[in-house]
């Protein structure tokens, strides 16, 4: 049962703080545009499906990809659209693996599409409003609307990954310096990618030192920006990918496991994330994932990373719990230059999601870098042979995350990690 | 065009009959969790549904009133009136007896600066209880070496 | 396509305004659901929700269910769409030989939110929400107005799918009780209220609260769960052009594509015989005739003249349809557990007799802009 499964290509929008030149549709369609532009040979009628996400309270509408239906190239075609808040691109772009693997009928070649265009909403509700429901419980049961709000109005996703950096930091004593080196790292990358949203070729440790705080231990020159952009990926079969580039890109692992909330339980009940930054979803689906794709060593094994940290703690502390690096190493490696572009184990040579972040877009952006780097068409190509990659997105509060694990290699023996 | 989302008047529809036990209790300064059979997780404050097992938690366990921060955060936010910047700072306690945290805040008087993972905490109850969360008022800080915590946990 | 097997599923009551929880009503769908194909957590591979965070007023809608919907440590994602296509995406997960059991869910509680004013959403922003000429209401009467004048369809054979469905309902025990009409006839559905001329109100399927789950296995797992599997031997799924000035809303485009990509992989030739009964999700009256006639089981235009009711020349929505109740991301959802009954001789009060190929639809959009069909065949 099932098939093994290709990346063909993977192409993206400008990103920008801003993108008022273009609605969501067009924006969508130059993300398209791209990928099909990488994909010599293939045209609209070669798609057989789509599978479309993003998050939609950011833009104030709901289903989107109905109305950009013709600027995806969709019409009259199978379409499926899925969304899962700061997972979506990888949720996204492991639905459009799954489209292909399970070979119904006529489908082939599948194109992913992720996008955001956060500029024409308010982020901060759009993120708040994630918990709405369980601190209306909370109110019911007594707690007041100003202990509540605090959580709010800081913008979930940072409200939460505060709590997680407190642990994590508490775990290993890692400095602020060891925080701005990574954002110096990442920002950097960035100015040689195209697409990125914070190009800064000559940022230092002090100047990201140098920024109030946002939410203790994080100041804002350490946070990710708010982003406008899309990205899409061509999936299709290990024979029909041979046809359109010299090195398709097998995936070979995918997992999307799901925790129990940090910071609030559902329905008013307390969480039962003591420590948010065990991350037992995320190391589950590494099991998962790198199971299926036959890694048992996955420091060796792994030549590239691509992680989801808009913050970051969380790039230190997810190159550990994804078994890049020995818990509590990760600080060193960054100094001592493994995870540089000339390093050992190269991590998010494209800048990350610290330097941009267009919320629905991310998570699909790092498979989709990561793939790259694998074909050797990456912007900011590493010098190294990329034989094995990762991409890995992480959302909701700290409880959602998505792995895809992809080689030039086909992994044709599938090992079930579960029952 | 500007667009709305209507939330201001969702109606976010819950039951919580399962807590009104719960918060009975804590009227009588008595904080109290439900335990799922399946896994023996104490859930504080209580929990629809154990997620491990897919069951309801079928009992009602005592929990004692100290804890321990499980974690914090400072945040600072603008307030809108005056551009001043202020310290917001929020801890989670996990209940000694629990499996889970609860949002909390500190004595008032405790320098926050001075929080750690693992500080020890125990319940300062409000005067004026009302059966609600709001019973429990704020967390008192605890010396490591006091009296309260000479009992040890089964 | 190789066989895949639901061994399990539950929908609870439906209501115009339940009191209860959000919670509680998946957690009784999943649990009843993992119930009846007996079970266990630990048995659970994947979990595929439906819901939209306009409908729950929250983002990220699937964030705090995870525990409640099964999905705990489980491989877990979200459809954004209706339930059928959740059902989809499971099938998805399946064939590709990752997973041993998928657990579907979708619901949620339109009494909490203005339904009408939350569809606005779907509009284009930058034409249609500005004009006010294009939403979910408008485009029930252009739909309704197009299909009558280019078929010379009568308001009168369109009013008697609605009595048939609310009828059928009376013995449906989980349809929703406003939709329950033992003596209900033509004139009084189209004496009621106008809700778009000339679609009556009585002719709209109610949204209202629910939540529904279902259980898929690969066809080994399936065999060793149940002695009574369903199996979904074919779908198809398609999404037709957005602007309803791009498409003939007297026909279904994307039904027709649906239809004929789900009976080729069934082996299906000739639907009208081959088919016993269709589940299909028709939100307004006029679509169930606009769906038959897509799908081949009537000439175009000539819907109305197929026997409908149960027992007939084929039965149409014995269990009422979404008219019995429309809980949205659910309804797609229940039809299929509805035809999934019918193959298993579980319908009772509204079995039709010897069901051994049904088909279940689900849609989307205005207009039923993307249609999803299952094509399904008895075990036994």
């Amino acid at each position: 049962m099932g098939r093994q499964v290709a990346i063909a290509s993977a192409g993206f929008s400008e990103h920008a703080s801003k993108r008022s030149d273009v609605n969501m549709a067009e924006l969508v369609s130059e993300a398209v545009e791209d990928c099909l532009k990488n994909a010599p040979g293939v045209e609209f009628k070669d798609i057989d499906a789509f599978v479309n996400g993003n998050m939609p309270a950011f833009e104030g509408s709901n289903m989107p990809e109905l109305w950009m239906t013709d600027w995806m190239g969709a019409r009259n075609k199978p379409l499926l659209r899925v969304t899962t808040g700061g997972t979506t691109g990888g949720t996204v772009a492991i639905a459009g693996y799954y489209t292909v693997a399970a070979g119904l009928p006529k489908i082939d070649t599948v194109l992913a599409i992720a996008f955001e265009q956060q500029s024409q909403g308010d982020t901060s509700v759009g993120l708040a409003s994630v918990a709405y429901g369980e601190i209306s419980v909370l109110n019911t049961m007594g707690i007041p609307y100003d202990q509540l709000s605090r959580l709010l109005s800081a913008g979930a996703a940072i409200g939460v990954a505060a709590y997680q950096a407190t642990n994590y930091m508490s775990k290993t004593n890692i400095t602020e310096e060891d925080l701005a080196r990574v954002v110096v790292q990442n920002r950097r990358n960035a100015a040689k990618t195209w697409w990125t949203h914070l190009k800064m070729p000559d940022l230092t440790i002090e100047e990201v030192l140098d920024t109030p705080y946002i939410s203790y231990p994080l100041r804002y020159g350490m946070v990710c920006p708010a982003s406008d952009g899309a990205c899409a990926m061509l999936f299709t079969t290990e024979e029909k990918a041979k046809d359109i580039c010299d090195i398709p890109v097998f995936v070979n692992g995918v997992a999307s496991v799901a925790n129990e909330t940090a910071v609030l339980g559902y329905d008013g009940s307390g969480t039962g994330q003591i420590d948010p930054s065990d991350q037992l979803g995320a190391m589950k689906s590494s099991e998962l994932a790198y199971n299926q794709a036959g890694i048992s060593f996955p420091r060796k094994e792994i030549d590239y990373a691509e992680v989801y940290s808009p913050f970051p703690n969380q790039e230190l502390m997810w190159v550990e719990k994804l078994g890049l690096f020995e818990e509590t190493t990760a600080p060193k490696m960054y100094e001592t230059g493994i995870t540089a572009l000339r390093g050992e184990l190269p991590i998010n040579c494209s800048g990350g999601v610290n330097a941009t972040n267009a919320i629905g877009a991310s998570a699909m952006e790092r498979p989709a870098e990561a793939a790259l780097q694998i074909m050797g068409k990456a912007d900011n190509q590493v010098p190294k042979t990329v034989h094995t990659s990762i991409g890995h997105g992480w959302g909701g509060s700290l409880n959602l995350c998505t792995l895809m694990v992809m080689s030039d290699e086909p992994q044709r023996k599938w090992k079930m990690g579960v029952k | 065009m500007p667009g709305n989302w209507y939330l201001a008047s969702y109606k976010y529809k819950f039951n919580i009959s399962h807590n009104s036990h719960f918060l009975k209790k804590l009227k009588d300064k008595k904080i109290i969790g439900n335990q799922c059979s399946g896994c023996n997780r104490v859930f504080f404050p209580p929990r629809l549904v154990c997620g491990k097992c897919l069951v309801e938690p079928d009992q009602w366990v005592d929990i004692r009133e100290t804890g321990k921060v499980a974690t914090y955060a400072i945040v600072y936010l603008k307030d809108p009136e005056t551009g001043e910047i202020q310290e917001k700072p929020t801890v989670l306690v996990h209940q000694d007896g629990a499996d889970t945290a609860i949002l909390a805040k500190l004595n008032p008087e405790v320098d926050f600066k001075d929080t750690y993972v693992g500080m020890p905490v125990k319940v300062h109850w409000a005067e004026n209880r009302t059966g609600g969360l709001m019973d429990i008022e704020y967390y008192d800080v605890l010396e490591d070496d006091a009296e309260d915590l000479n009992s040890t946990k089964d | 396509m190789e066989k895949v097997g639901i061994v399990g599923y539950y929908q609870v009551k439906l209501h115009s305004d339940a009191n209860y929880g959000r919670y509680e009503m998946i957690f009784e769908a999943v649990r009843g659901a993992v119930d009846m194909a007996g079970l266990k957590k630990k048995d659970i591979s994947t979990v595929i929700s439906c819901t939209n965070d306009y409908y729950d007023g929250r983002t990220i809608s699937n964030c705090f269910t995870v525990e409640v919907g099964g999905g705990y440590m489980a491989d877990e994602s979200k459809v954004e769409m209706d339930g059928a296509h959740a059902v989809l995406y499971g099938l998805m997960r399946i064939l590709s030989g990752n997973h041993k059991l998928a657990v579907i869910w979708g619901g949620s509680m339109p009494s909490c939110f203005p339904y009408h004013s939350t569809r606005l959403f779907e509009t284009d922003p930058t034409w249609e929400r500005p004009l006010t000429y294009v939403n979910d209401i408008t485009s029930a009467g252009f739909q309704m107005r197009s299909y009558t004048e280019k078929y010379g369809v009568s308001a009168e054979e369109i009013a008697s799918v609605a009595v048939k469905n609310r009828k059928n309902a009376v013995k449906n025990p989980l349809a929703l009780a406003e939709a329950q009409n033992s003596n209900i006839n033509v004139k009084e559905v189209l004496a009621s209220d106008i809700y778009a001329d000339p679609v009556t109100e009585l002719m709209v399927a109610q949204p209202c609260d629910g939540v529904a789950a279902l259980l898929l296995a690969p066809e080994r797992q399936a065999l060793k769960i149940t002695d009574n599997p369903v199996w979904i031997t074919g779908v198809g799924y398609s999404q037709e052009a957005y602007y309803l000035g791009d498409r003939n809303l007297y026909e279904s485009k994307s039904m027709e594509l649906a239809g004929k990509i789900a009976f080729d992989c069934a082996g299906i030739k000739d639907p009208k015989s081959e088919i016993d009964v269709a589940e299909l999700f028709e939100a307004y009256a006029h679509e169930e005739l606009i769906f038959s006639e897509a799908l081949g089981l009537a000439e175009k235009g000539k819907g109305a003249s197929v026997n409908s009711e149960i027992n007939g020349d084929i039965s149409i929505n014995p269990s009422g349809g979404a008219t019995s109740g429309n809980p949205p991301c659910a309804t797609g959802l229940i039809r299929v557990i509805e035809a999934a009954k019918q193959l298993r001789g579980e319908a009772n009060g509204y079995q039709v007799n010897n069901a051994k190929k049904a088909i279940a639809s689900g849609q989307i959009g205005m207009c039923a802009q993307n249609n999803i069909l299952f094509v399904l065949e008895g075990g036994n």
